[in-house]
């Protein structure tokens, strides 16, 4: 469990170390691309409470939804139509259920096993 | 999570970490100013050196004078105490402009070039307010102390207005050409230079206006005369520009 925020934590570093920036002009991109990116990890690790993770979904998920979402961006600059504004919305909506459906497993986890300390002999 | 097996552990591990780096590009993105850097070199540090002892300086005089003041009030006597603060009314009038002021100065006179026929009917030319305000605020930044246009004196809140198709200044109409413009410094040599490289002149005389300077030792502006309205005044403490 500790693994892959060591690695989270790695990645900040490593982002902060090469001083890169992104131009203007792409901090759309990379804003909804994060956005994505937040919502694939919170999906896996909803799925992972469901008992219903699969690594090649959330692999393939991970990056397909990151790259829609930046199509979208590129499509909406195109057209001069907000429609990154529509990327934000729906993941953030997806966030926001996702954290709600996680949060309500760990309650029930949590429940389940108190009532298994309270009596064991169950 | 327990039942991870080690494989997805080190892919999720990995998105993490790309996670964590396009969190950390994103962050830094996202507060990235431009960077102010301190380009100048030696001499217009000195520069700015020197102008901050001059303010300094200035600061320092102005706390003797006040602090001179104060002790002036300390002083027993009734009588020394009503002279000093009579003084200090004196000091803050001539600083605002309600009273008289002497001293060296320039006076510019404007004139009509030549008269221009037109249509039968003579062209006089009339002095516009923004040529006015352009002449004054010219004079301001060369270090007038006191500036007076015919027989009004210009202070800081003086309005120069069109009014149908006149100019007025301090709500009275302004006299016809010719007119005098004085301004009191303490170097009106030096002024009288400056007035004569302006820009000035050549607007002038675009509006066929004359314009002659000249230095004189003593001249004498008249006071303010109208109540001063400084109820929506605010305290600038921006620094003046000019000479003194």
């Amino acid at each position: 469990m500790w693994l892959p925020f060591v690695f989270l934590i790695i990645g900040v570093i490593l982002g902060l170390l090469t001083d890169l920036r992104v131009p203007d002009a792409y901090t759309d991109y990379l804003t909804i691309a994060v956005l994505a990116a937040f919502d694939t990890l919170l999906g896996g690790i909803r799925a992972q409470l469901e008992k219903k993770f699969d690594d090649i979904v959330f692999l393939t998920g991970f990056f397909t939804n990151v790259s829609l979402a930046a199509l979208l961006a590129f499509l909406g600059v195109q057209l001069g139509i907000d429609l990154y504004l529509a990327a934000v919305f729906a993941f953030g909506v997806r966030l926001f259920q996702n954290i709600a459906i996680i949060r309500r497993h760990l309650i029930t986890q949590t429940i389940n096993s108190r009532k298994l300390k309270k009596n064991p002999e169950k | 999570m327990i039942f991870l097996s080690k494989r997805t552990k080190w892919l999720m591990s990995l998105i993490f970490a790309l996670v964590g780096f396009m969190l950390a590009i994103q962050f830094q993105t996202a507060s990235s100013e431009p960077e102010l850097r301190d380009t100048r070199d030696q001499w217009e540090i000195r520069q700015a050196l020197q102008e901050q002892q001059k303010l300094q300086q200035e600061l320092l005089e102005q706390i003797a004078q006040a602090d001179r003041t104060l002790e002036e009030y300390g002083e027993v006597s009734d009588a020394e105490k009503l002279e000093t603060l009579k003084s200090s009314i004196h000091q803050l009038e001539q600083e605002a402009g309600l009273a008289e002021l002497e001293g060296s100065g320039v006076i510019i006179t404007l004139a009509p070039i030549f008269q221009e026929w037109e249509e039968g009917a003579p062209a006089y030319p009339t002095v516009s307010p923004s040529l006015l305000t352009h002449l004054i605020n010219e004079l301001n930044t060369f270090g007038a102390a006191g500036i007076g246009v015919g027989e009004e004196r210009f202070i800081s809140i003086s309005p120069v207005r069109n009014v149908n198709g006149e100019t007025y200044i301090n709500n009275r109409p302004m006299p016809p050409l010719p007119i005098t413009i004085k301004a009191i410094t303490s170097n009106p040599k030096k002024m009288m230079d400056y007035v004569n490289a302006s820009r000035s002149r050549d607007m002038f005389a675009l509006d066929q206006i004359a314009m002659e300077v000249e230095a004189e030792q003593h001249i004498e502006l008249p006071g303010y005369e109208d109540n001063l309205q400084i109820d929506v005044l605010e305290l600038d403490s921006s620094k003046e520009t000019g000479e003194d």
